[in-house]
């Protein structure tokens, strides 16, 4: 199993960071995907928030399973989502985004197991230098899983 | 300063959030999904991977897409600007062909920087299994 430490140390971890564009095609087919409606004056589906600062970032959902060593993809569960919402979002617009891990720790559920929580906060600032968004992600590193 | 906007009086705490319903959930979304997410865990995409974790022959849908069922039910209720947080927990995973109803209520109404905020609760029940998702919206009342 990694060491704690190794875990720990993650906090302060800063992604290169960089800019994310939604283009129309790319709303359209996120919003066909939730099922619903695309949004008037080419405001961009929140669902949006979770992509798009984890890419603009320049990084990936595989690099941050890498960045906690998980032992698989099946090895990662969420804990949550939390999206702060100061802006929508809309297409064609050059957001900037930063991004950097807050919490990084060692755990161990009530059956037993261990897993390590980390969490990722990103940034996303539109042109003008206004935060449009905070988007929090917690996952857990599951450890010692047999599968 | 911010334009105080006129109260919303129609809402009320306890009041239900208009359910929005997803019938059917498609692996075909899942699929495009994926490729927008670059995520490549195969349980979005290769039901093979799943069956060996025991949920059976299906693909895992992605949690964004069981929160924006909720999303989607909050734009209905108060238009699609009025979101101003969300924070969502996973208990249970969704899996293609599940039928998914977005629910919610309110549970606190209050004032902040010119806007009426309504605080819900809101869920994600998959028909025969429960609650998926569960957490809390943050809402901007139409005036």
């Amino acid at each position: 199993m990694v060491p704690a430490h190794e875990i720990e140390a993650l906090v302060g971890y800063q992604f290169p960071g960089g800019e994310y564009t939604i283009e129309h095609w790319e709303n359209f087919l996120l919003t066909e995907c939730t099922g619903g409606e695309l949004l008037p004056d080419a405001m961009v589906h929140p669902v949006a928030l979770f992509h798009v600062p984890i890419l603009g970032c320049n990084t990936s959902i595989a690099e941050m399973f890498a960045l906690g060593q998980a032992e698989s993809d099946f090895s990662i569960g969420i804990e949550s989502y939390d999206w702060e919402l100061f802006a929508p979002l809309f297409e064609d617009t050059r957001y900037q985004i930063s991004g950097r891990v807050t919490e990084a720790d060692r755990h161990q559920y009530e059956q037993g197991p261990t897993y390590d929580r980390i969490a990722f906060e990103f940034t996303v600032t539109e042109p003008s230098g206004k935060d449009a968004a905070r988007c929090t992600i917690t996952w857990h590193y599951r450890r010692g899983l047999k599968t | 300063m911010k334009e105080q906007q006129t109260p919303n009086r129609s809402v009320k705490v306890g009041d239900q959030i208009p359910q929005w319903v997803m019938p059917n959930v498609l692996p075909e979304r899942m699929r495009t999904m994926a490729a927008i997410l670059r995520d490549p865990n195969p349980v979005h995409w290769d039901p093979g991977s799943v069956e060996a974790l025991g949920f059976g022959n299906h693909t895992i849908n992605q949690g964004p897409l069981g929160l924006a069922y909720m999303i989607n039910m909050l734009h209905l209720w108060q238009g699609p600007r009025s979101i101003r947080r969300i924070i969502m927990t996973f208990p249970q995973v969704v899996l293609d062909g599940d039928c998914a109803t977005a629910r919610g209520e309110v549970t606190g109404l209050r004032q902040e920087d010119g806007e009426q905020l309504a605080d819900c609760r809101i869920w994600l029940e998959v028909k025969g299994r429960g609650i998926a998702l569960e957490g809390s919206a943050v809402i901007a009342l139409a005036g």
